[in-house]
C-alpha cells in the first residue's frame, strides 16, 4: 500500500504558496439534483500565516477546509473538481494515497475529539501509526504539547485518560495530537466553538503561537476571533471566494458588499 | 457529557419555594407523608432481586444439596448414582469455543458494516442478522443433526482423523457415536451454538462500533490513519463496553442453551477424550432426563441441584459481566 510519488517534503522557496487552490469546485449529488457547494475557489496560503475562513453557516467554508485534506471525499455524494496543489503538487493527483496526504496536513474539529486513551498517547498516536522509536515518540510528545500550550497542565500525568481533561484542554491536546506529526499546515474547523471564552483565549493564544511556524488554515464564523488571531481573511457567501486580503483590510475597508455586511453584522 | 455543573437549579427561573414542603426531599416531586408512600416504589423494583432469590432458595429445597452436598457432581457413588461433572464440563468445552467463533465472526460481520462495506448494502444486509436471532432453537437443532450431521460424520470428521491426529485431541474418537448419528458430538454442538449465539454478539457489536461519533472517526483518519487502524486503535477501544456486553450476554445464550444442543451433542455421559468424541451439556442432561426423573426421586433431587449450578454459573459470569463492563465505562469513555 505504499503510493508512489510520496508528497515532496522540502521546504518551499521562500514566500512561495504552501497551498495554491486553483478553480477549486464541490458538487453535491442528491437524487439527480446537483448543487455546487464550492464554485471555482481560488486562493493562495503562505508560510508561516494564519488565514481566516469566514463565512455564514452553510456557505461552504467547512466543505473547503476538508478538501484540503481530501477529507471531504469521506462524504458520500461529493464530486471536487479543480487543483489543490500542496508544494507545487496537486493532492488529487490519482498517484497520490489521501492517508499521505493527511499526515502532511492535519486538522482539528469543532468538538474536542480524544481518543478513548491516556494523554500521552493521544499525542503519541499519529506518531505509533509511523511506527516511530519510543525514544523518538518521548520527545515528539513533549515538543507537540509544549507547542500546544498544554504541557505544563499536563506533565506530571501523562498517563491519566484524556477524558479527565477540561474541554479547553482537550482541544490543545488535539491540537497537539496533530502537530506531532510535524505537519506543514494545519486545518481548523471553528475549533473554539464548543469552548468557553477562557477556554478559546487558550486556544487562540495557541494559535498566534503556531502561525510562526506552519500554514494555520482557520474557519470561524466569529469576525472577532478573525480579527483577533489571523493575517489574512478569506470571506465565502454560497461557495463563492467573494474577498480575500490582509485582514486588517477586509475587516475595516472591504471593497465587497457583501463583505461589508457580514463583518458588520448585518447579514440578510 | 462529563460532570455538569448543577445546572438543574440554575437552568429554569427560581420560582418561590414553600419553604415547608421544600424541606421535604423526597425523589418523586410531591412530597411523600406516609411510611407506606416511601415503601412502595421500592416493590416493584425488588421484583426482579425477589423472583431470582425465589428461584433459588427454592431450587436448593428441592436439590439434594442437604442429601449428599457438593459431592452430587461426583461420578456414582454410595449416596449418588448420578454424577454430574461431566454436563458441567461439557457446558464449558461447548459454550466457550463457541462463544469464542461467535465473538469472532460477530467482530467481523460488525466491522465490515460499519466501516467498509457502502451503506446501500448495510441496509440490505443488515436485518438477516436480526432474522438470525429469530429462528426457533428446534430448528438450528432438527437442521444441524439431520443435514450437518452426515457432513461431519461422513466428510469433516473423517478428513481430520486423517490430516490432523498428531495434534493431541484430534486422534480417532474414543466415544464415538452410535452409526445412525455418526456425525454428531462436540464438534457439531459448537458450530450450533456459534450460530445461535452469532446474531446477538453481531448485533452488541455493531450497536458499539455504530455509536463511534463521527468526528471521533474522522480524527483518526485526519491524523493519517486508514480505516483499519482508526477500527483497531479507536473504534475498539471506544466501544469495548458494548463488545464486552456482547461476550457475556453470548455466553449465557451459549451455556443455556437446551434442545439444539440435546439434538446434536450424543447425550453421553462420559468425557471426552477427542474433540469428535459425543458428551452431555447441563441443559441438555436436565433436557433428557426429565422422564426418568419422575420415578427416581434422587434423580429429581440432582437435577433441581444442576439447575441451581447452572443458575449460578449464569449469574456470577453476568455479575462480572457488569462489573468489567461498568469499569470499562467509567474508566474509558465517561459520558459517552
Amino acid at each position: 500500500m505504499t503510493a508512489t510519488p510520496i508528497l515532496a517534503s522540502a521546504a518551499p522557496p521562500d514566500g512561495a504558496p504552501v497551498i495554491q487552490v486553483q478553480k477549486l469546485s464541490v458538487l453535491a449529488k442528491k437524487r439527480k439534483q446537483e448543487k455546487k457547494i464550492l464554485d471555482g475557489v481560488q486562493l493562495d496560503f503562505a508560510p508561516r500565516s494564519l488565514t481566516a475562513v469566514i463565512g455564514a453557516s452553510g456557505c461552504g467554508k467547512t466543505t473547503f477546509v476538508r478538501t484540503l485534506n481530501r477529507m471531504v471525499e469521506l462524504t458520500p455524494g461529493l464530486r471536487v473538481s479543480g487543483q489543490v496543489l500542496y508544494l507545487g503538487q496537486n493532492i488529487y493527483d490519482r498517484s497520490i494515497n489521501p492517508v499521505l496526504v493527511r499526515r502532511r496536513i492535519g486538522m482539528v474539529f469543532q468538538r474536542p475529539t480524544v481518543f478513548p486513551m491516556s494523554v500521552f498517547e493521544n499525542a503519541a498516536f499519529g506518531l505509533r501509526l509511523l511506527h516511530e522509536p519510543d525514544d523518538e515518540i518521548d520527545s515528539a510528545v513533549q515538543e507537540a504539547l509544549t507547542r500546544s500550550g498544554l504541557w505544563d497542565e499536563v506533565k506530571d500525568d501523562l498517563d491519566r485518560s484524556a477524558f479527565g481533561l477540561s474541554g479547553g484542554q482537550q482541544q490543545r491536546l488535539c491540537i497537539a495530537r496533530a502537530l506531532a506529526v510535524r505537519p506543514r499546515v494545519l486545518l481548523m474547523d471553528e475549533p473554539t466553538s464548543a469552548l468557553d471564552p477562557m477556554a478559546t483565549q487558550r486556544v487562540e493564544a495557541t494559535m498566534r503561537r503556531l502561525k510562526e511556524e506552519i500554514v494555520l488554515i482557520l474557519v470561524t464564523h466569529n469576525v472577532g476571533q478573525a480579527a483577533r488571531v489571523s493575517d489574512r481573511v478569506a470571506f465565502l457567501h454560497q461557495g463563492h471566494l467573494i474577498e480575500t486580503g490582509p485582514t486588517a483590510e477586509i475587516l475595516e475597508r472591504p471593497r465587497e458588499t457583501l463583505t461589508q455586511q457580514f463583518v458588520s453584522g448585518h447579514f440578510a | 457529557m462529563s460532570p455538569t455543573p448543577a445546572d438543574s437549579d440554575t437552568g429554569r427561573e427560581p420560582l418561590p419555594a414553600p419553604a415547608p414542603v421544600a424541606a421535604d426531599e423526597s425523589p418523586g416531586g410531591t412530597p411523600t407523608k406516609t411510611w407506606i408512600g416511601r415503601i412502595v416504589p421500592f416493590i416493584p423494583a425488588l421484583i426482579p432481586a425477589a423472583i431470582i432469590a425465589a428461584i433459588a432458595w427454592t431450587l436448593l429445597n428441592a436439590s439434594g444439596f442437604y442429601n449428599f452436598g457438593w459431592g452430587f457432581w461426583l461420578p456414582a457413588s454410595a449416596t449418588n448414582q448420578y454424577g454430574v461433572l461431566v454436563e458441567i464440563v461439557g457446558s464449558f468445552l461447548t459454550a466457550v469455543p463457541a462463544l469464542f467463533l461467535s465473538m469472532v465472526l460477530g467482530l467481523g460481520i460488525a466491522i465490515a458494516s460499519t466501516v467498509y462495506l457502502p451503506r446501500f448494502i448495510t441496509r440490505f444486509l443488515d436485518p438477516f442478522v436480526d432474522l438470525l436471532a429469530g429462528i426457533p432453537s428446534v430448528v438450528y437443532g432438527i437442521w444441524a443433526f439431520v443435514v450437518i450431521a452426515p457432513i461431519f460424520g461422513t466428510i469433516i470428521n473423517p478428513w481430520a482423523v486423517a490430516h490432523l491426529s498428531f495434534i493431541p485431541g484430534f486422534a480417532p474418537s474414543t466415544i464415538p457415536p452410535s452409526p445412525t448419528t455418526a456425525g454428531t458430538g462436540l464438534p457439531l454442538a459448537i458450530m450450533v451454538l456459534t450460530l445461535m449465539a452469532l446474531p446477538i454478539t453481531t448485533l452488541l457489536i455493531r450497536d458499539a462500533l455504530r455509536s463511534i461519533p463521527r468526528d471521533l472517526w474522522e480524527s483518526g483518519l485526519a491524523l493519517g490513519a486508514t480505516r483499519w487502524e482508526v477500527m483497531r486503535r479507536v473504534g475498539l477501544r471506544h466501544g469495548s463496553r458494548g463488545i464486552l456486553s456482547a461476550a457475556f450476554l453470548g455466553f449465557g445464550r451459549a451455556i443455556g442453551e437446551t434442545v439444539a444442543v440435546a439434538m446434536v451433542i450424543g447425550l453421553d455421559g462420559r468425557f471426552p477424550v477427542n474433540v469428535y468424541d459425543v458428551t452431555d451439556t447441563m441443559a441438555a442432561y436436565m433436557f433428557e432426563s426429565l422422564d426418568a426423573a419422575f420415578s427416581h426421586p434422587i434423580l429429581l433431587k440432582n437435577l433441581a441441584e444442576l439447575a441451581l449450578v447452572l443458575l449460578a454459573i449464569t449469574f456470577v459470569v453476568n455479575l462480572v459481566g457488569r462489573r468489567l463492563v461498568s469499569h470499562i465505562y467509567a474508566e474509558e469513555v465517561p459520558g459517552i
